[in-house]
């Protein structure tokens, strides 16, 4: 039987700093997220945005200058940090060097003095669920980078805990292991049913795990929506870049009428529903997968001239750059069997899919 | 499924046993602890010194310092210390660079030779000294037929200090060498420089605040003095030895406090400049690489003379140990060379309680030292508690003091009701441990620090409280360095002889200051028996403790 899982609210968090000179850092402002029952969010940003001082103050490792934390409508901000029921699974694992695997987990019934049968069977069971049942009576120190995340893994979700906090984790391991591994922490966390909070600055991670993505930015969230919601719309330049790559285009409107607006940017005319166009100056944001590049003298192709100026091989696509009067355009297309399609210096013509077209204010 | 807890095993409510307060709760008996045993002695000893009439006054002191004599004896006692630290200093980098730089054989023998000092009593080197070069000596008189008193004075005592003392200064300089980041080296050699514009443009620069602070230490260790001072002193006498007098012999106690005041002054104030010297330049001296393979020359010349320096000094060095090993087995050192097991005999026999006292009261003072020196370190490197650069700093004064200044606040200090602590054996433990806290609590710090914080953390979030965190899982991974601490403060507790004699009782006698009254009373054979029973006593703890503990105790897992 599964615990009922609880829904995590954060009210107006808000943390500063003291510097050493005497000024303060205000690294968390006004920092406000629901996250429903079982749901996975992931705090995604740069350095320095303050995402892991959001779950650290979370798990109570820091105090918040205000705000407040409930978990179910009930608030734990007054509780000491070993007295909530939160997992976290830090970045660099801290693992007890002196403790074997199985000491690791159980580490958590240790304090509570559980029964020594108990023990063996939350533990062995949680060890099998990450797949090192055979490893229990290593040390930290034998394990791998990979296994000894499976061990912070486990050892934080056997507690059962209200919330599954996740600093980083994948960080340390190398790309190949970080995919394989998020997958089966998703699978683990969707069979838990816990609600969890996951901070990342890679956006891959992000957009793979993530019921929701809070994109957070100087302390404060920018945008929180599905996956898809942040790619396709973002809502601020600064996600848009952040996420993905992206062409920032400056545009402007020529007529608005019927609900229907016409756009211009770059000698190019396209048509979206009024509600997509904030305002008279716009920037088009066009994703380099969203443009299609065909050779310059094809008739009828309505689209824009440009010039390749750098070709880049990725091995599954290839990303050109093509100058269009003062702008340099990103675009991509899948290589399938061939290095490039288009020389450097090869004229073309770019055409974009219009409904992948994004308005933001400028 | 696989995975899913078994149904009904809620961890999270099973109760939290142990609560927070616990560990709280020490931290006021710490307070009051310093307050008692190391506040308290050093404020006494200021207010004795520090009267006259019944009032407060620093007359007694400005008198004492209006003598021409007293200044003559704090001169002396200044000379001899900067002296026995300039000369130290050089010694031990020399040596040290010798052990880590240069291509050498039999590096074994010169470190173990090095380091014997550091296991035996200071007043052991003045014994044999005193058989070799005194005026019977078997060198001054037998070899080249001399009667001199040349030994005693000043040449005697800076010999003295210098071999009992610069082995600690060695260590130091040791450890730092090591430490250096090798790669800076390494540059400097391929840009062309010979290994001696290595040392001084490269290695000692960057070493520069640790020979402040070898040269501290060698200060410290000399102004402490007591056994050598009092045996070869002669007429170069120094503020040690006149304390000493001044109470035992003439028991003017406000003398004797007024001296400890102006002894503890300049070793106070040496003190606190180089902590602020200290951390102004901490320069990049302790690599975060630490390589072991740092380039060893091979030149010819630097060689010869590395190994002639180094086999010189063990020489002499061994010679010393000989001679008192010699002095135990014959029958009379300098007249009759018979071998005999006399000496030991009337040691064992005659001071079989000594060395029971000094050994056991040595142990107990070291665990004592290691479990309060662990809990400051946790409240003062771990914790947030209120007043905890004073507890820090409080705790530390013993560095600054020398061993006689220390012994003789305790003498006073708990010499009334309601703590009358004289002739039992705890004051004895207490003033072994006041003086070995330091060490503790820095060992600890140390090896506190290299533990990453995210081990707490992680601890927390599982549930433990801070007591818990700190028992299952800080203090098994500093075991070592706790042990290590303990071996240390063991070692100085049973060798020193400064701080306890005015501790010492009928009841409760320590073997340094009775082999200091079989030296006075002309015993040579048997105060060189009972030194050479201390020392393998030592021997013994230090090697056989880490053994008894087993693994836990000896192998760092910081991981």
């Amino acid at each position: 039987m599964h615990k009922v899982a609880k829904a995590l609210e954060v009210r107006g968090l808000q943390k500063a700093y003291r510097l050493p000179n005497g000024r303060s850092a205000p690294a968390v402002r006004d920092f406000t997220l629901r996250v429903e029952p079982g749901e996975f969010v992931t705090l995604l940003g740069p350095s320095g945005c303050g995402k892991t001082t959001v779950l650290r103050t979370l798990a109570g490792l820091e105090e918040p200058d205000a705000g407040d934390i409930l978990l179910d409508g009930r608030s734990i901000a007054a509780l000491p940090a070993h007295r909530r029921r939160i997992g976290l699974v830090f970045q660099n694992y801290a693992l007890f060097p002196h403790m074997t695997v199985f000491e690791n987990v159980a580490y958590s019934f240790r304090i509570r003095r559980a029964p020594a049968a108990q023990v063996d069977t939350e533990v062995g069971a949680a060890l099998k669920a990450v797949g090192l049942e055979e490893l229990a009576a290593r040390l930290p120190g034998q394990l791998s980078g990979g296994q000894q995340q499976r061990v912070a893994l486990a050892r934080a979700f056997v507690m059962q805990p209200d919330l599954l906090l996740f600093d980083e984790p994948l960080s340390n391991l190398d790309a190949k292991l970080r995919v394989q591994v998020r997958g089966e922490l998703r699978r683990l966390q969707k069979r838990l049913g816990t609600t969890a909070l996951y901070v990342t600055h890679d956006q891959d991670e992000a957009m793979s795990l993530s019921d929701r993505i809070a994109v957070m930015r100087d302390g404060r969230v920018e945008q929180i929506g599905t996956p898809e919601e942040i790619y396709l719309r973002p809502a601020s330049l600064f996600v848009a870049s952040f996420v993905g790559r992206v062409n920032a285009l400056p545009g402007r409107v020529i007529r608005n009428a019927n609900g229907r607006a016409c756009v211009e940017m770059l000698d190019y005319r396209f048509e979206v529903a009024s509600e997509r166009c904030p305002a008279a100056e716009v920037l088009v944001l066009v994703r380099p997968e969203a443009i299609r590049m065909a050779e310059a003298g094809a008739q009828g192709v309505p689209g824009v001239r440009g010039v390749v100026e750098e070709i880049e091989y990725c091995g599954d696509q290839v990303e050109y750059r093509v100058r269009v009067g003062a702008e340099l355009i990103v675009a991509v297309e899948l290589a399938l069997l061939r290095q490039q399609r288009f020389a450097s210096g090869a004229q073309v013509t770019l055409r974009f899919i219009d409904e992948a077209l994004h308005l933001l204010h400028t | 499924m696989a995975g899913v807890p078994a149904a009904g095993a809620d961890v999270a409510r099973l109760p939290l046993l142990g609560r927070g307060w616990t560990l709280a709760a020490l931290y006021p008996v710490i307070v009051v602890l310093l307050a008692l045993f190391v506040a308290y002695p050093l404020a006494d000893l200021l207010s004795q010194a520090a009267k006259a009439d019944g009032r407060f006054t620093l007359a007694p002191i400005a008198t004492l310092l209006g003598d021409p004599s007293t200044r003559q004896v704090l001169w002396n006692t200044l000379l001899l210390g900067a002296s026995v630290a300039a000369a130290g200093t050089i010694l031990a980098t020399l040596y040290a660079y010798a052990m880590t730089r240069v291509a050498m054989p039999w590096k074994g023998f010169f470190h173990f030779l090095a380091l014997l000092p550091t296991i035996s009593p200071p007043i052991l080197m003045a014994l044999s000294l005193i058989l070799l070069y005194g005026r019977r000596g078997l060198v001054t008189h037998q070899l080249f037929g001399m009667q001199t008193t040349v030994l005693y004075g000043y040449w005697g005592l800076l010999a003295a200090q210098l071999l009992s003392y610069f082995p600690f200064a060695y260590l130091l300089m040791l450890n730092l060498f090591r430490g250096l980041d090798a790669s800076l080296e390494e540059a400097a050699a391929t840009m062309g420089a010979h290994s001696g514009k290595v040392l001084a443009t490269v290695s000692l620069p960057l070493l520069a605040p640790g020979l402040a602070g070898s040269a501290l230490l060698l200060f410290s260790y000399s102004f402490a003095d007591l056994g050598n001072p009092l045996l070869l002193g002669g007429d170069y006498p120094v503020l040690s030895a006149q304390i000493y007098l001044s109470i035992i012999g003439m028991y003017n106690i406000p003398q004797g406090a007024a001296l400890a005041v102006i002894l503890l002054a300049p070793a106070a104030l040496l003190f606190f400049a180089h902590k602020r010297l200290a951390r102004n330049t901490a320069f990049a001296s302790v690599g975060g690489r630490g390589s072991l393979r740092h380039p060893q020359t091979r030149q010819t010349a630097v060689r010869v003379a590395a190994f002639a320096l180094c086999a010189a000094v063990s020489l002499v060095i061994l010679l010393q140990y000989a001679t008192v090993l010699a002095g135990a087995t014959t029958q009379l050192f300098g007249i009759n060379y018979t071998i005999t097991p006399r000496h030991f005999i009337a040691a064992l026999t005659n001071s079989r309680g000594a060395l029971f006292d000094t050994i056991g009261l040595g142990v107990v003072a070291a665990a004592v030292a290691a479990v309060i020196g662990v809990l400051i370190a946790w409240f003062v490197a771990r914790s947030r508690m209120p007043g905890r650069g004073a507890v820090d700093f409080v705790a530390n004064l013993p560095l600054a003091i020398p061993g006689t200044v220390i012994g003789l606040a305790f003498g006073l200090a708990f010499n009334n009701r309601p703590l009358l602590l004289t002739g039992t054996a705890a004051i004895i433990v207490i003033a072994f441990s006041v003086r070995s806290l330091p060490y503790a609590i820095r060992s600890a710090v140390a090896a506190l620090d290299q533990i990453n914080r995210s081990l707490d953390e992680a601890s927390t979030n599982m549930g433990a409280t801070p007591g818990q965190t700190l028992r299952r899982v800080l203090i098994p991974l500093i075991r070592p360095a706790v042990l290590a601490g303990m071996i240390f403060t063991f070692t100085r507790s049973v060798t020193t002889l400064s701080a306890v004699i005015f501790v010492v009782s009928p009841h409760w006698s320590l073997v340094t200051p009775v082999i200091l009254s079989q030296m006075d009373r002309g015993d040579v054979g048997e105060a060189a028996a009972l030194s050479v029973i201390l020392v393998i006593l030592v021997l013994l703890v230090i090697h056989g403790t880490p053994r008894l503990l087993g693994r836990d105790w000896r192998e760092a897992r910081i991981g």
